[in-house]
């Protein structure tokens, strides 16, 4: 499923263009601006067997500077930030279809370019013995691990 | 018909009356006789849940995996928008603090409460603080662990929000808060056992119009659940579940 291309934010705005694991790209924009996390609060996200988002919680929605009606039904990786290694995802996706816990730290991007960092645990929705979706509940990192995550990150995008 | 309904022992102290009489209450809109277990442990609670014969439980989010899992119960209903929060709070003083003004080696008071351990262990991650970082001073009662910060025996306090909220002005003026969680997916629920089938909607009807009359609100209001029941879908549940999951490491 096709995303649409971003607008550019700002004039300073990066460009990119990133192709998903299904082969469908997308043009999007980067800025410097990091948006604090929301004390306290989890950001909850589901989404479907095929990576749709079925349900935002109010911290989602609001930190990735998106409507509501804009997020539901778009592929989830409408979330993802360039600086991001496509292996990341590559190993989330095989440790949850192994019916597996994944955790990791993800640099999200927002509408307008800006981007945030999370703490992420995602899990298999097992229903009655099926997988049916996966949920993801994020918290807030330290600066010290986004800090091992951006060498790490830089390093693998690198190799 | 007889039922069994038992209570969590997490609630504040003053909450005990309200829970006999919202009992009394349903015994009259249900025409069920409601044996009422108040267990004083979380220990306690276990072993009664595990010998079996509990017909409802008004059950900690974080007991519902088990007691849903591998006990039986199915989900019926849960207080409307009321989640378990969990407050940090350093002694007061002039200079306003943040989380970082915790660092390893720190004591936290606290009294002996899994749950509340757990989310605030979460909310430390932010500051690289974990279990093993912290000198721990388990209290008898949440006021204790107040005092110990106050008289600078402990460097920060965890404390249930909704019994922090009903400490003595007097005490709360002399903490200061650094954090409080707003979870907001993850609450007390009403767990019905499968075998029980029969009581559903009788129990769960009765809890959800509670709020409509005069009697109903105010033992809502004795039980700090104000906005009265709603209704949970066994989905609502699980989902629930799922987001406990994620918290557990």
């Amino acid at each position: 499923m096709s995303i649409p291309n971003m607008s550019r934010p700002s004039d300073d705005a990066i460009e990119h263009q990133i192709t998903y694991y299904d082969g469908n790209t997308r043009v999007v924009y980067t800025t410097e601006n990091e948006i604090p996390y929301p004390d306290g609060h989890l950001i909850v996200s589901r989404v479907d067997l095929n990576s749709i988002l079925t349900h935002a919680n109010e911290a989602f929605v609001e930190i990735s500077g998106y409507t509501r009606d804009e997020l539901m039904g778009m592929p989830h990786c409408i979330l993802r930030h360039p600086d991001m290694p496509s292996a990341v995802y590559a190993e989330m996706w095989q440790t949850l279809q192994s019916g597996n816990k994944w955790r990791g730290y993800v640099k999200n991007l927002c509408k307008n370019g800006s981007f945030y960092w999370v703490y992420a645990t995602a899990v298999p929705n097992v229903r009655h013995g099926e997988v049916v979706g996966y949920t993801s509940v994020r918290r807030k990192p330290s600066r010290t691990k986004i800090a091992e995550a951006e060498n790490l990150y830089q390093t693998m995008r690198s190799q | 018909m007889k039922i069994k309904m038992l209570i969590a022992p997490d609630f504040p102290p003053e909450r005990f009356a309200g829970w006999h009489m919202l009992n009394t209450w349903l015994q009259k809109n249900t025409g069920l006789s409601v044996s009422l277990l108040t267990p004083a442990s979380a220990k306690e609670e276990d072993e009664l849940a595990r010998a079996g014969g509990i017909d409802v439980i008004y059950a900690n989010p974080f007991d519902a995996t088990g007691l849903i899992r591998e006990y039986g119960f199915k989900v019926i209903a849960k207080p409307a928008n009321k989640s378990n929060e969990m407050t940090i709070v350093t002694k007061a003083s002039e200079e306003p603090k943040t989380l970082d003004s915790l660092t390893k080696g720190c004591t936290i008071a606290m009294a002996d409460n899994k749950d509340v351990k757990l989310i605030g262990l979460r909310l430390l991650e932010a500051v690289d603080l974990t279990a093993d970082d912290i000198q721990w001073s388990i209290t008898e009662t949440y006021q204790a662990a107040a005092r110990q910060v106050i008289q600078g025996e402990a460097d920060a306090a965890f404390f249930l929000t909704e019994v922090f909220d009903t400490l003595a002005n007097l005490t709360k003026t002399q903490l200061q808060v650094l954090i409080q969680s707003a979870l907001g997916d993850i609450g007390h629920v009403v767990l019905v056992h499968e075998s029980r089938a029969d009581i559903v909607e009788k129990v769960q009807q009765a809890l959800i119009k509670s709020i409509e009359t005069a009697e109903g609100k105010s033992i809502l209001e004795e039980l700090g659940i104000p906005e009265g029941f709603e209704i949970m879908t066994e989905e609502d549940g699980e989902f629930m579940i799922d987001v406990i999951t994620t918290l557990q490491d």
